[in-house]
């Protein structure tokens, strides 16, 4: 030990004045605070409705890329593996699987084509109307906590009490649900470039420096209302493919929960090898509707949706009755091959069957008949193909890290047909019976890079809303239901495990928002905050530290609801919705404290009043939280006499909201209207032309 | 910053209280000074706190931003016109407890008058090389030059100290 060594030791530096620090840092971060300052906005205005349009600094790049050259011939399927490990059995052979689909389609079948057509109307005795008045049931399982039971049951309160967690854009820069997983968006950047899409054109932008830069923009061929994924140098550009002929017969006419509907996506590979010259290098295309599409690292996973074959189905005319149009109807559908039911993959001209007969599992009848596919594929080589199907519909896609969920949507059969309570050989002309399916069914997949195995099936009670009703934490699958013909008038939260090739139920609360509908629900390690509404807007806190005992820790009513949860760490989160305010009854915008999520407390809330919506319910990709800024952008849209969209940043501070408004865009592009946090801090707010640099 | 970051960031402070204002004398500061440079150092950490908390670069960013709150500091007036050993600089209460503050200065004076004789360059690597133990990697990312330099300047501030000294013994050689 030297002397200096021991004047270092000797030196009495106190204790550290950490809070003054706190003070200080607290009040640093407040002078950092800037409006409107960049020259890329002409005008500013805060909490006004005048706002400002976005002049971006625009250079034009000009150099169309060229199509893809040196594409591998057709699409290889990769080899098969043992998909189906649990309950779900493959189909022996093509015979089989076709079997199955024209016997199980043979119901669907009416003298009008598919669905039950005008006969619901015509033999409509016992109406289904009636049936749907379900008596309340409360408390129905008979293993079933009331959630009034659980509060009142709530004297302790252990310390450990669940948290919410933040939650921020993914590296891409798009708001997703789980933070592993990745989802498809009309914006991505690695920080450096930035890629829009708007109509089927991928444009290139340099974010790097001080402005954004245009570098190049391709057209996306053959594709429509694409959306797009980055990996590396490589962007999957997956929508509907608009070369497609004749669609299948979609009821819905869209898809649900994907990025693009319609009968026929397509796939398409660009290289931004040179981001001034970005190229095509793979096309793929399949005649079945996107359902979903997800990215996990280099891994691409589309869930796939075929519908229901088009056959040249006749229908009753003066000279033919309902009898002999039925007759001919189920003849169509016998005379089905598989080519109508199995999706075909076009790769280079080359088109080819997406799934083996013996990679399509068979359901159990329960499920309404279709065909799902499941495809895995890595970004580099969008053609060689991991794919295996379910001969069902099921509607719903939720991706964990390393699971994929598959859930049948609840309510009424999608194809307008209600389940025979007489059974599928009684035929339709039995007319309804029953009631809306009541129970959701629940197919587990592990999933290993581009590969899909399907390990464990489930049901569950109840209605699942959207993808945002499932998620899945340490092999626990936690689902948010709604009522259904199977439940009392509430909702509840089950969690669900596998045990062997079953997802066993582990746990439920019930009794939740009685009389309400579900409208957004947010989850967390040990957490669920789920919010109901029907006039007022009651927001659940649950505890799901023990599974096997969901419990309700608090609740909170105020006016309104919110259709987004958005939490900014573990004291604050957001709720993006709609409520009553001095304008009118229009979107509004809550600060709600959950540092102890026992007694949420809503902090502050903003209203935009009437005519506007916050569109972050639909699509929370128009949320962006901005944690470095204790600020977040969210997009509103505003009817008038067209479509208005403006940008919201709002700034946290002191447990208050403080906002400013900017009208950016209008028609149809407010929906790609998004604001992308960079690497560095920046936020680049695109609109559908634009990309230029946000002040916070 | 988000409660959990916060309280790391408070944890920080307080466990690098004692080396930060150490650090800030051996670099040349007065202690009422270090303590200011300590805190201004901390307080500017704050803003990029959740970029650099969870990072093993975490102390070499910490004390680059002690140089340069150093370094803007002698910009200032205060460090132009600064006295040694004004009255009021003895009586700062700035802990409360009025024999240490004799103490700081004493101390002060003898490191300046030890580590005065050094160029800044090899001044600070000895600082945050030998006396706050960065590594050696940390080192050269706080002062922004390779690590072989660290390497290079510890060497020759160790050996000029070591002849140098008549006040103070930093080679270990003789033990006391």
């Amino acid at each position: 030990m030297t002397d200096l060594e021991n004047l270092w030791d000797d030196y009495p530096a106190g204790d550290a004045p950490t809070a003054r620090i706190l003070a200080s840092a607290a009040r640093q971060r407040g002078r950092r605070r800037r409006l409107l300052v960049r020259p890329v906005l002409t005008a500013g205005v805060a909490t006004g409705l005048a706002g400002a349009f976005v002049a971006g600094t625009l250079v034009d790049g000009g150099g169309l890329g060229s199509g893809g050259p040196g594409t591998p011939p057709g699409a290889r399927q990769l080899p098969s593996h043992a998909a189906f490990q649990a309950d779900l059995e493959p189909a022996a052979s093509c015979d089989d699987l076709l079997d199955t689909y024209v016997r199980r389609a043979a119901d669907l079948v009416g003298p009008w084509g598919w669905g039950g057509g005008p006969n619901r109307v015509l033999l409509g005795g016992d109406g289904p109307g009636m049936r749907n008045e379900v008596t309340p049931l409360d408390g129905a399982a008979p293993s079933a906590q009331s959630a009034e039971r659980a509060v009142a049951g709530n004297a302790y309160q252990d310390r450990s009490t669940p948290r919410t967690d933040r939650q921020v854009n993914s590296d891409t820069g798009t708001n997703v649900q789980e933070a592993a997983v990745d989802e498809p968006d009309t914006v991505k950047t690695d920080g450096e470039l930035l890629l829009t899409v708007r109509d089927d054109d991928l444009v290139v932008w340099d974010v790097s420096g001080d402005d954004t830069e245009r570098l190049s923009s391709l057209p996306l061929p053959g594709i429509e209302d694409a959306e797009i994924m980055l990996s590396g140098e490589t962007v999957v550009a997956v929508g509907a493919d608009d070369e497609a002929p004749a669609a299948r017969t979609d009821p819905y006419g869209h898809g649900h929960g994907g990025a693009a509907g319609g009968g026929a996506t397509r796939v398409l590979t660009v290289s931004l090898a040179d981001p001034a010259e970005p190229e095509v290098t793979r096309d793929v295309a399949y005649d079945a509707g996107l359902l979903s599409a997800r990215q996990h690292g280099s891994s691409i996973r589309i869930v796939l949706e075929s519908g229901l074959p088009d056959l040249a189905f006749v229908t009753p005319t003066g000279r033919r009755g309902p009898e002999e149009a039925l007759r001919r109807n189920r003849a169509l559908v016998e005379g089905t091959t598989l080519e109508d039911w199995l999706p075909n993959v076009t790769s280079d001209d080359k088109e080819s069957q997406l799934l083996d007969c013996t990679n399509v599992a068979i359901p159990s009848d329960e499920l309404t008949i279709d065909t799902t596919s499941v495809v895995g594929f890595d970004a580099g080589a969008a053609d060689e193909l991991d794919a295996i199907g379910l001969a069902g519909r099921t509607g719903i896609a939720y991706e964990s890290a390393d699971h994929l969920f598959l859930a049948t949507e609840s309510g009424w059969d999608p194809w307008g047909r209600w389940p025979m309570e007489a059974g599928p050989e009684a035929g339709p002309e039995v007319g309804p019976g029953g009631e809306p399916r009541g129970t959701s069914y629940l197919f587990d997949f592990e999933l290993d890079g581009t590969r899909a195995t399907h390990v464990a099936s489930g049901e569950v009670e109840g209605s699942v809303r959207d993808r945002w009703s499932l998620d899945e934490a340490d092999g626990v699958l936690r689902v948010a239901v709604g009522p259904s013909s199977e439940t009392g008038r509430f909702s509840s939260v089950v969690t669900l495990e596998r045990d062997g090739q079953d997802l066993a139920e582990r746990g439920r609360l019930d009794g939740l928002g009685r009389n309400e509908d579900i409208q957004s629900v947010r989850w967390f390690d040990d957490l669920v905050i789920m919010v109901t509404f029907r006039r007022v807007d009651p927001l659940y806190a649950i505890d799901l530290t023990d599974t096997t005992r969901p419990r309700l820790l608090g609740k909170l009513k105020v006016p309104g609801f919110s259709s987004y949860l958005h939490p900014l760490g573990s004291w604050r989160m957001i709720g993006v919705g709609e409520g009553p305010g001095a304008k009118g009854w229009g979107a509004q915008i809550g600060l709600f404290d959950v540092r102890d999520v026992t007694k949420v407390r809503r902090l502050d809330v903003l209203s935009y009043g009437r005519r506007f919506e916050a569109l972050a319910g639909l699509d929370p990709r128009a949320f962006t939280w901005l944690p470095d800024e204790r600020a977040f952008v969210t997009v509103l849209q505003r009817h008038w006499t067209s479509r208005v969209g403006y940008v919201s940043v709002v700034r946290i501070g002191d447990g208050r909201l403080g906002q400013r408004l900017m009208r950016v865009e209008y028609g149809a592009d407010v929906d790609l209207v998004r604001a992308v946090p960079l690497p560095d801090g920046r936020v680049v707010l695109v609109t559908g032309e634009k990309a230029a640099f946000l002040e916070i | 910053m988000d409660p959990e970051s916060e309280s790391a960031y408070a944890d920080y402070v307080e466990q690098s209280w004692p080396s930060l204002v150490r650090a800030a004398v051996f670099l040349g500061a007065r202690p009422h000074e270090a303590e200011d440079l300590a805190q201004a150092t901390l307080v500017r950490c704050y803003t990029g706190w959740e970029r650099v908390s969870g990072a093993d670069n975490r102390d070499a960013y910490v004390y680059r931003m002690l140089l340069n709150c150093l370094r803007d500091t002698r910009r200032t007036r205060w460090w132009k016109d600064r006295q040694y050993d004004v009255p009021e600089a003895l009586e700062r209460p700035a802990t409360g407890r009025g024999a240490d503050a004799a103490e700081r200065v004493a101390i002060a004076d003898a490191v300046h008058r030890a580590l005065g004789s050094l160029s800044k360059p090899n001044r600070d690597v000895v600082v945050l090389r030998y006396f706050v133990q960065l590594s050696e990697r940390q080192t050269a990312e706080a002062l922004g030059v390779p690590p072989g330099t660290v390497k290079s300047r510890l060497s020759r501030a160790l050996a000029h100290l070591a002849a140098n000294d008549h006040l103070l013994d930093i080679s270990g050689r003789s033990a006391r």
